[in-house]
């Protein structure tokens, strides 16, 4: 066991065991990858998104058994740099960004990595979605600067993909410990509405649903249209919408939709995606919090990895992914978060429950950061 | 925390469940009378629970010591201070009980191998128990229902979140 480190099963939740252990420079094994599944083993996402991790680390150990169902991971440091991936279009670059916002900021030196595939699909955080709510994120935990940054510069939707993200992302060596325990109220909600290889009018359709519902709440509304075309606009054809609603203290929440890929499934009708998206984010309001569902695992990684003080978060109930990276926090860097469940005041309208997160950092630090 | 705990389990013998408080009755000593009264804890307001005295139950227990009746709520407001705490506190053991509690092991199918004819097993788990561990690795947060968001309820519930809703006294829209 000990010499194998920690041992997982099952391929759900590889991402976060994976990042978490090229942080803690833990040892991690997961068997039983789709070992009862008709094509077993890991699939081309998954290894690309491990190819990813290798091209940002230096001497990482991956051994793969020959049926694919047992994962050996032994990380090694991370160097970051100028990195180029081809992103596997079964998942979008969502998918593989997620992993990489997550370990950006201890690199040795600053990432800029270009990802190509899949910017926008169903299944994933979408790269604008992540550009929206996870650069404030990280800025919170004071990672900023010039060189925070993701640009899509040409946009891929599923199945085909083709678009091109790059995203890049200064280094530190700790990372302050936050108090975000008060949302503030929705000031304004900003939006892109986008549409690649169909009539840039579906943008507009989109974007009049989408106010239709939310224009009630409050009139600070604006959702750009972005119509790529050409080289720009990837392999398929489709379009989408996502929606920030941002706070008076800087938080974001956010929803977003997607288009059913070309040949999966019915087509969904511009307005009942713009509709479908604006009830989408009032739900994501109705949880509330300071960080939105998508990046709550984002958000309480770095409180874990903060100084050695009290960070605080609120957040809405807690998703069941960010419930797993608790547990695999747990398991990896020992910490516990202490939960308090803020029910709303009897005369507030406030939406639902909120969760009160706390916990003390672990202190780490990028020890490879290089001094000048 | 483990101070709270060690106070709980002594006074009431609690289960780890919100609602069971509903029905424990705990035995409260007062200070000065020696005395055991009953408090029945009602399941959500506490606060209105303490400025109606009739929905307390004082048993005697052997002699008509009784003050006066008016005044008897007032004896045990720390421990009743003390209770709405703890009920507080207790909510949040039971969400870290659901994250770092014993995970509930899913079968790994073989217990339920069914055997064909002697000779086969069915090895392939029955659709709707989609193994967990296999699912989709996806961050992403679609809860088993949404809201009706069509309904003007629904809407007024988020309505403070806004600027444009209520906002507190000690707060201002400047």
């Amino acid at each position: 066991m000990a010499s194998h480190g920690l041992e997982y099963e099952g391929c759900n939740f590889l991402r976060q065991r994976l990042v978490l252990s090229t942080l803690s420079g833990k040892r991690v094994r997961v068997r039983n990858i789709r070992s009862r599944d008709d094509s077993p083993g890991v699939r081309d996402f998954e290894a690309s998104f491990i190819r990813l991790l290798d091209k940002v680390t230096n001497g990482t150990r991956i051994e793969i058994n020959q049926t694919g169902t047992v994962l050996f991971y032994q990380p090694g440091l991370l160097f970051g740099g100028t990195v180029e991936h081809d992103c596997n279009p079964q998942r979008s670059i969502g998918y593989y960004l997620e992993g990489l916002v997550m370990l950006a900021a201890f690199m040795k030196t600053p990432l800029k990595a270009t990802l190509k595939g899949v910017t926008n699909d169903p299944t994933d955080p979408s790269v604008d979605l992540l550009k929206a709510t996870a650069i404030p994120l990280l800025k919170q935990f004071g990672i900023d600067g010039e060189g925070l940054e993701i640009k899509v510069v040409k946009r891929g939707m599923a199945p085909g993909g083709g678009g091109e993200v790059v995203f890049s992302c200064p280094i530190r060596r700790t990372l302050r410990p936050v108090q975000l325990t008060e949302p503030g109220k929705i000031k304004r909600i900003r939006g892109v509405a986008y549409s690649v290889r169909v009539s840039p009018q579906m943008a507009n359709r989109i974007v009049d649903s989408a106010r239709s519902v939310i224009n009630k709440f409050i009139p600070d509304i604006y959702i750009y249209t972005d119509h790529l075309k050409g080289a720009n606009s990837g392999k398929s054809p489709g379009f989408g919408l996502v929606l920030v609603a941002e706070t008076q203290k800087g938080f974001f929440l956010s929803a977003e939709l997607s288009s059913t890929p070309q040949g999966q499934g019915p087509a969904l009708l511009p307005e009942d995606l713009g509709k479908n998206c604006a009830k989408l984010l009032l739900e994501e309001i109705h949880r509330g919090g300071c960080i939105d569902s998508t990046n709550q695992s984002l958000a309480l990684l770095f409180m874990t990895l903060g100084q050695q003080d009290v960070s605080k978060a609120l957040l809405g109930p807690l998703s069941p992914y960010t419930v797993e990276f608790l547990r695999h926090i747990r398991d990896f860097f020992q910490i516990m978060f202490k939960m308090e469940i803020k029910p709303p005041l009897e005369d507030e309208r406030k939406g639902g429950d909120k969760v009160l997160m706390t916990c003390v950092g672990v202190g780490f630090t990028n020890i490879s950061k290089v001094i000048k | 925390l483990e101070q709270i705990d060690t106070r709980r389990n002594g006074s009431a013998n609690c289960s780890g469940d919100d609602h069971e408080w509903t029905e424990k009755e705990q035995y409260v000593k007062t200070g000065e009378m020696s005395e055991f009264m009953e408090i029945h804890v009602p399941p959500k307001s506490t606060e209105k629970h303490m400025k109606e005295p009739k929905s307390f139950e004082i048993e005697e227990q052997d002699q008509a010591y009784e003050t006066d009746g008016a005044l008897q709520w007032k004896e045990g407001l720390q421990q009743k201070a003390s209770e709405v705490f703890l009920r507080q506190q207790q909510a949040a053991p039971n969400l870290r009980k659901h994250v770092y509690g014993a995970v509930s092991q899913q079968d790994t199918g073989e217990s339920e191998e069914k055997e064909l004819g002697g000779l086969f097993r069915v090895s392939r788990p029955e659709k709707s128990k989609t193994h967990w561990a296999d699912a989709t690795d996806c961050s992403r947060f679609h809860p088993d229902s949404f809201h009706n968001w069509d309904l003007e309820e629904m809407l007024n519930s988020i309505a403070d979140c806004f600027v444009t809703g209520k906002w507190e006294e000690w707060q201002d829209a400047a």
